[in-house]
């Protein structure tokens, strides 16, 4: 079983962008999987019809072994998403916004509590795990989003974007935690990013989408010898022509 | 499903808390509703049951106005707050997502009724009729009241933020319809058609039976009741299918924006 097959998926939106023009790809299990490409590419439309937020026009997804269109309540429970700019109920604290998710995922009391904790410490939330989410920087924001996206332990991560609005040693510390909690879990991570650096820190093998398309799929290294270029901030000067 | 219904209810308590807009609806408006229709009530010199005749009114808006905005908050509250998808993400369905707030909005109501006929006793000789009727009646407006945020959440699905108006003014036009300061027989008859459509019609009917007013409908009670249970299961329905519609359209993402 793949962790994600992605099957000639079509996606128009009403003001008539055509935002996935047949997109096929696999993702095994266990991998961490980087979706690069210029902004309107398509990239967090394919995110979002992976989550079960969009329903494509055309075509299927098949998320842990279901399928998006048939069988979207299955996948819910075993995925989650992180996104950038992170927003959540900005009255609640950093804790409540976590202990509300973790009663969505239907974690048991003790159960959310002790994973509230390691994730506050995970991400370095300790001081502002009492605030009010209105009142903490962008950066902490886009922590708390990631601590929420490993809330319920999910089998398939999302992240959208994972570390705008993140200092670079805030980033760098997270990007190291994503490959932590992959290895220790064994989740697949799909993930897009800008940022090539993190795409080469994370990812096993990546897809170069532009208009709704994919140019170049393979490892990091496979991409920059077909391309011939010295690093991937070449390869995505090279597709993005 | 119990522990997002708690969820829910977990995230409107805190919302409700910290809100002084919502100590406000709970406060200033159904008191300065129920003060003028009572000062109104001792200016005419009604007889002590035209007086409850007509503070019925005024109490039952407040306690389901109060009520019905804790359900529509679900979705405004998400939209306000841009985590739409975030919610909707989780293995969330559209029973829990109403019932959690709806049960911290029946606390509030309760509260404001609470409160309304306790002042309304003290200054406008308002009794209330005993506990059965009494209890009766306000199953019918907590119902109404889910019906009510329901239907504004499938508004706001189904035409985007604009919409939101729906959750300040659907109390007063149904209850307007439904008879707040007279019986639904004084309405036109295109209007009267209509009232004999709401659910809160035939409890106000009920109600104000207990003050002296001959009941203008049949079996109230089962009609009310009746009507409740087609209405609520086609509200959930209709709210299931503008979800599915939000996904298909991209509309619930526009809302995370």
């Amino acid at each position: 079983m793949k962790a994600v097959a992605v099957h000639d998926i079509q996606k128009t939106y009403a003001n008539g962008t055509r935002a996935l023009q047949g997109v096929t790809l696999e993702v095994e299990v266990g991998e961490i999987f980087g979706v690069l490409g210029p902004n309107g590419a398509g990239k967090t439309t394919l995110l979002n019809i992976i989550s079960t937020l969009l329903v494509p026009d055309m075509g299927d997804a098949q998320v842990l072994g279901w399928s998006v269109l048939d069988d979207p309540g299955k996948i819910r429970g075993k995925m989650n998403l992180c996104s950038g700019n992170a927003n959540f109920a900005w009255s609640l604290t950093i804790r409540e916004n976590l202990r509300f998710y973790g009663m969505l995922y239907g974690l048991s009391k003790a159960e959310r509590e002790h994973k509230i904790e390691e994730l506050i410490a995970a991400f370095s939330l300790e001081p502002f795990a009492d605030r009010r989410f209105d009142e903490v920087s962008t950066g902490t924001k886009q922590r708390l989003a990631l601590a929420k996206a490993m809330i319920n332990n999910p089998e398939l991560l999302l992240l959208d974007e994972p570390t705008v609005g993140m200092d670079p040693d805030i980033a760098l510390k997270v990007r190291r935690h994503i490959l932590e909690y992959q290895k220790r879990t064994g989740c697949t991570v799909l993930v897009t990013t800008h940022y090539m650096p993190e795409a080469q820190m994370l990812c096993g093998r990546v897809a170069f989408v532009r208009d709704g398309k994919i140019l170049a799929l393979g490892t990091p290294d496979e991409l920059q010898t077909k391309l011939k270029a010295k690093d991937m901030e070449g390869v995505f000067l090279e597709l993005a022509k | 499903m119990i522990q997002r219904i708690l969820a829910f209810a977990y995230r409107d308590w805190l919302f409700a808390r910290r809100n002084i807009f919502s100590v406000v609806e709970m406060l200033f408006w159904p008191i300065v509703g129920m003060l003028s229709i009572g000062l109104m009530g001792n200016f005419l010199q009604l007889t002590r049951d035209q007086q409850a005749f007509i503070l019925t009114g005024a109490i039952v808006l407040g306690t389901l106005q109060v009520t019905q905005l804790d359900v529509a908050y679900a979705l405004l509250h998400d939209i306000w707050s841009k985590s739409v998808k975030h919610t909707f993400l989780t293995p969330t369905g559209v029973v829990e997502y109403l019932i959690g707030p709806w049960l911290i909005g029946m606390v509030r109501g309760t509260v404001v009724f609470s409160m309304l006929s306790g002042f309304s006793m003290y200054a406008f000789r308002f009794y209330l009729p005993g506990f059965t009727p009494t209890a009766i009646l306000l199953i019918g407006v907590f119902m109404n009241a889910l019906l009510m945020g329901g239907l504004v959440s499938i508004l706001v699905l189904q035409y985007g933020q604009k919409a939101e108006i729906s959750a300040w003014t659907f109390a007063y036009l149904f209850i307007l319809v439904a008879g707040i300061y007279y019986p639904a027989s004084q309405l036109p008859p295109f209007f009267y058609h209509v009232a004999l459509l709401i659910p809160l019609t035939y409890f106000l009917d009920y109600f104000r039976t207990f003050y002296g007013h001959s009941a203008h409908l049949a079996h109230p009670l089962i009609k009310g009741f009746g009507l409740l249970a087609i209405s609520i299961t086609a509200m959930f329905a209709g709210l299931k299918m503008s979800l599915s519609r939000a996904r298909r359209t991209g509309v619930l993402l526009r809302l995370s924006e």
